[in-house]
């Protein structure tokens, strides 16, 4: 007998295979339950579900299985990424991801309403198409956030396409949302991060004096400066965005500490955007002392970073080291603010960051607007550039901070920095 | 007064899960509190006395393997050398399970038909001699004595009240949401329902049985069925609450029968041959109903004849020891086995023949002990699926959905993506019994029953569902360590796999996991012959409980002792 009841152990086998499959659907339906209960067919979800701007422009609307999307065009070209579309296509959209919000779903009640659910995003339409227009075919993302609040006004990503008439065959990128989903060789704006390191590191910091005779050799490599800028101070070196100075700054820092300051400062790692898990950057460790270290710290070598996170560096700074996490669905007073800076770094950060938009750009190429900010022309290897614009408003009734990136878009004040200045002047406007 | 009541309704919700949760775990603390205290029906005396192997079991192996009952450590025994059997009326019978060295009781060979042992009796194994003595009555009087009877931990009548009490909730929630057509047949549904139980209950105690978890697992998840009728087919409900008296009528009938060994033995034959003729008469006389052909309608009454033949495949797929180990191949359960499944495959009925494969596997598993007889089952089972499904277009679609359920919400997937959403509507707690959209769609109350489970009375209560069957396996494997026969420990453990399978194909098949075959939930789903062959292969768990009054399907030893046993 005890050979056979010993083989009883096949009945648990099944039972494990029950439980094993009991475990894999509660899994699952803690993943697509929400997607699950949102279908049309789901007749506990019986009225109309929209989608709305913070104005409340709807931007799409689903009746009875039925999505009809915004009235203009241009509107659903621009928020084509944020919005997503009918295919699925874009995973990070917020028909996808606020599918359970839409219908009136959460894990603990299922649909809790049968009248169907209106989410509001803090997004402004109108400031999208601003947006989509200024960046006039060029591809690329823009991103504008009130950093007091975190709410995100507008994001746009391009190319995109009309939701309403989608093209079977799209160009390249029209599926991803750049201002979340992708990285980028970041060129001069990571000197940010490179500063932020060495204010907190190196200790005579504001002492030191950066000469620039137009190149200057690491390790036997030459690295170029954008111009020839004798004697600096390390307000001047970053106003003149200068390679020879920050090649240094960058040794004096160490590669230890411009990695924990690269992950620190969010750039090497993933973010959520409610719920939405953005792209993490990239930030190899060079060896102290070589050529590599130094172009890391000049924002070339291999480093990428997702524009996202640089939103996130600039509303830190901005806000004045703490700063609520930027969002498309709006926060709650309970939400804690994140901190990521000392309120010192921050200020002196600040400083830098105005005092560089006087001195090198010129407050009239941003009329009316405080500008704080950062310009990178990021190399790419074939010749080509990214052109970078980031930065922020040091204006406590427009407290907006910005993200422009036109990919192969030449220098970035010239070209990402125009962008920054139309949709900026508009958010200003449309803020009074 | 009306707040009151829609306080009440509202706090059912939450009140119900408690409570489930609360008599699953009491059934399930009933079995783990359980000491091993086996059974005693003889002694094998080696070396005159200096050592004793008590005999636990009504079938034992004597030989050198370490897995023997009687393990020997003697070079010149074989590893598997005989088994001692016992039958119904306290007869005990050697048989040479083909040997190197031989065996002999006083000297008469006991290969072939074997030969009878009595107390005292000499046994010989090759060169091995052992002496065999029967209980005395006082002895096993003593023995039983000190047995701790079954429900003594853990009461099964408090936990019936529990599974009462929830079956009122239920029943409130559904006096809400029916209409005031059905209202009052729901009502007596749930109170004969209610009735069933109670009589089932008392009638065991009548008789001095007292292990009832097993019943009220089956009454829990037969209360599930009965709400899903009252939600999705209220005009049904009388003929659901016939169903559930004949099933467990079916329970008791079948019970009773099987409480004799000899008798079930006997007729095994001709329940196969049964079963094979009620194949052959559904596949001539039946319709194609949903592509499948598995229904037969005799006088109004429709009937799943493959329901009834999955209870005599049990019947006829279990083994006593003698047979095990005396015949070595499986050729005969296997050709048996082919059949079935090759009707069901005509049929179209995939999902039926999917669960008699499974069955199949664990059935000659438990019989051979051989993974190499069960891998040799798969591969040609593998090769045949792949000829039906190329000649079976029905079935291949079924596997190209399987996992793109959403791809094809209208055509292929039209139920699994509407038992999907409904689930995922209901979150933990459900919309409330009788609250649910999805009872209205075609075959909802059978095929996609876990669906309606989620949506109304929750994800808590589903997997409660799923917890219930789960329990009465681990009650079979359980008890298996102390089956008298491995007759009754095969079919039990088959019984609890067939239930799972089967209950695999439904929830996971449902839910896009699996191929949707459409098959029935365990007691739960409606269907009436479902719910008839679930209660008889209830009583095959019963047959192997031997906890002290346990199980009225198990004889006390007291009464097996037979009269015999003190005349010699």
């Amino acid at each position: 007998m005890k050979k056979v009841t010993r083989r009883a152990i096949s009945a648990l086998l099944v039972a494990a295979l029950v439980i094993a499959g009991s475990v894999f659907y509660c899994w699952k339906y803690l993943k697509d339950g929400a997607s699950w209960a949102s279908y049309f067919g789901n007749e506990n979800v019986s009225g109309t579900s929209s989608l709305t701007d913070r104005n409340g422009i709807t931007l799409v609307s689903e009746t009875g299985g039925k999505v009809t999307f915004s009235e203009d065009e241009a509107t659903r070209k621009a928020c084509y990424q944020t919005v997503g579309d009918m295919s699925g296509n874009i995973g990070t959209g917020a028909l996808t991801q606020f599918a359970g919000r839409l219908a009136g779903f959460n894990y603990i009640y299922g649909t809790t309403d049968s009248k169907g659910t209106k989410v509001k995003l803090t997004l402004d339409s109108a400031l999208c198409v601003k947006a989509y227009n200024a960046m006039n075919g060029r591809n690329g993302a823009v991103l504008v956030s009130n950093y007091k609040t975190g709410e995100i006004l507008c994001m746009v990503s391009t190319p995109a396409q009309d939701p309403a008439n989608p093209s079977k065959t799209p160009a390249e990128g029209t599926y991803l949302n750049k201002c979340i989903s992708s990285a980028l060789t970041p060129g001069s704006t990571f000197k940010l991060i490179t500063l932020t390191a060495a204010i907190e590191n190196v200790n005579d910091i504001y002492k030191q004096t950066f000469t620039c005779a137009g190149s200057v050799d690491v390790a036997g490599v030459k690295i170029n400066c954008t111009g020839v800028h004798g004697n600096q101070t390390v307000e001047q070196a970053l106003a003149h965005s200068c390679n020879c100075a920050f090649a240094k700054i960058t040794q004096e820092v160490g590669a230890d500490t411009m990695a924990a300051y690269a992950e620190k400062l969010g750039i090497t790692t993933t973010h959520s955007l409610d719920g939405i898990t953005t792209a993490a950057g990239r930030y190899d460790k060079a060896a102290d002392g070589s050529s590599d270290l130094s172009w890391s710290g000049i924002g070339q070598y291999n480093d990428l970073v997702c524009p996202f996170s640089m939103l996130r560096l600039v509303s830190a700074i901005g806000n004045g080291g703490s700063f609520p996490e930027p969002t498309l669905l709006g926060h709650s007073e309970a939400e804690k603010e994140t901190s990521m800076l000392s309120s010192a770094t921050a200020g002196k950060m600040k400083d830098f960051m105005s005092y560089n938009v006087q001195y090198s750009y010129g407050t009239g190429t941003f009329p009316g607007l405080k500008m704080c900010a950062k310009s990178g022309t990021a190399e790419v290897g074939d010749g080509n550039t990214h052109a970078w614009f980031t930065g922020f408003l040091n204006d406590p009734d427009h407290p907006y901070a910005f993200v422009v990136v036109i990919e192969n878009g030449g220098g970035g004040l010239r070209n990402a920095g125009a962008v920054a200045n139309t949709v900026l002047q508009a958010a200003v406007k449309a803020g009074d | 007064m009306d707040s009151m009541v829609t306080y009440v309704i509202s706090a059912a919700r939450y009140i119900l899960p408690v409570l489930a949760l609360w008599v699953i775990f009491r059934c399930l603390r009933s079995m783990l509190r359980e000491k091993y205290e086996p059974e005693v029906w003889g002694y094998v005396l080696d070396g005159g006395g200096d050592k004793v192997y008590p005999l636990y079991h009504w079938e034992n192996l004597l030989g050198r393997a370490r897995s023997a009952d009687v393990s020997l450590d003697d070079k010149t025994v074989s590893r598997v050398h005989g088994v001692l059997i016992r039958d119904d009326d306290g007869m005990w019978r050697l048989y040479d399970t083909f040997s190197r060295g031989g065996a002999w009781v006083n000297g008469k060979n006991a290969a072939g038909n074997g030969a009878p042992v009595r107390s005292g009796d000499t046994i010989k194994l090759s060169g091995k001699e052992l002496v065999f003595e029967d209980i005395s009555a006082a002895k096993r009087a003593q023995l039983e004595a000190g047995r701790t009877p079954a429900g003594r931990n853990v009461g099964p009548g408090l936990t019936l009240f529990g599974l009462t009490v929830f079956q009122a909730f239920l029943l409130l929630e559904h006096t809400v949401t029916a209409s005031a057509e059905y209202a009052a047949s729901i009502i007596l549904g749930f109170l004969a329902l209610i009735l069933i139980e109670w009589f089932c209950y008392f009638a065991m105690r009548s008789v001095r049985r007292n292990g009832f978890e097993v019943e009220i697992l089956a009454f829990f998840l037969t209360t599930l069925g009965l709400s899903v009728v009252a939600s999705s087919a209220p005009a049904e409900m009388f003929k659901q609450v016939v169903l559930i008296i004949a099933g467990v009528v079916m329970f008791f009938i079948m019970g009773w029968w099987l409480r004799d060994l000899g008798r079930t033995k006997k007729i095994r034959l001709a329940v196969a041959v049964l079963a094979l003729l009620f194949l052959v008469l559904n596949l001539a006389i039946s319709k194609v109903t949903n592509g499948s052909k598995n229904w037969i309608s005799i006088g109004g009454f429709s009937l799943q004849p493959s329901e009834l033949v999955k209870v005599a495949y049990i019947y006829v797929g279990a083994a006593t020891l003698d047979r095990l180990f005396r015949t070595r191949n499986l050729i005969v359960f296997i050709a048996f086995s082919a059949i079935c499944v090759v009707a069901l495959a005509l049929m179209g009925d995939f999902g039926t023949a999917l669960i008699f494969f499974a069955t199949f596997l664990v059935i000659s598993f438990m019989r051979s002990g051989s993974i190499a007889t069960v891998a040799l089952a798969v591969t040609g089972a593998g090769l045949a699926g792949f000829l039906v499904l190329s000649i079976k277009p029905y079935i291949a679609q079924r596997f190209a959905t399987w996992g793109h359920a959403w791809d094809d919400v209208y055509g292929a997937g039209y139920q699994q993506t509407r038992a999907m959403s409904a689930a995922a509507s209901g979150g933990l707690f459900g919309k409330g019994a009788g609250a649910g959209w999805l009872k209205g769609v075609v075959a909802a109350n059978t095929d996609m029953v876990y669906g309606v489970l989620c949506e109304e009375l929750g994800l808590i209560m589903a997997l409660c569902a799923i917890l219930a069957i789960l329990v009465l396996a681990f009650f079979a494997v359980r008890s298996a360590a102390h089956g008298r026969s491995s007759y009754y420990v095969i079919a039990a453990c088959a019984a609890v796999s067939m239930m799972m399978v089967q209950l695999g194909l439904n929830v996971f098949g449902s839910m896009d996991i699996l191929p949707f075959t459409g098959v029935t939930f365990p007691f739960v789903s409606k269907g009436g012959t479902s719910l008839l062959s679930c209660w008889m292969l209830l009583a095959f768990i019963k047959a192997a409980d031997t906890r002290k009054g346990a199980s009225f399907v198990v004889k006390s030893p007291e009464k097996v002792s037979g009269e015999e046993a003190e005349d010699r």
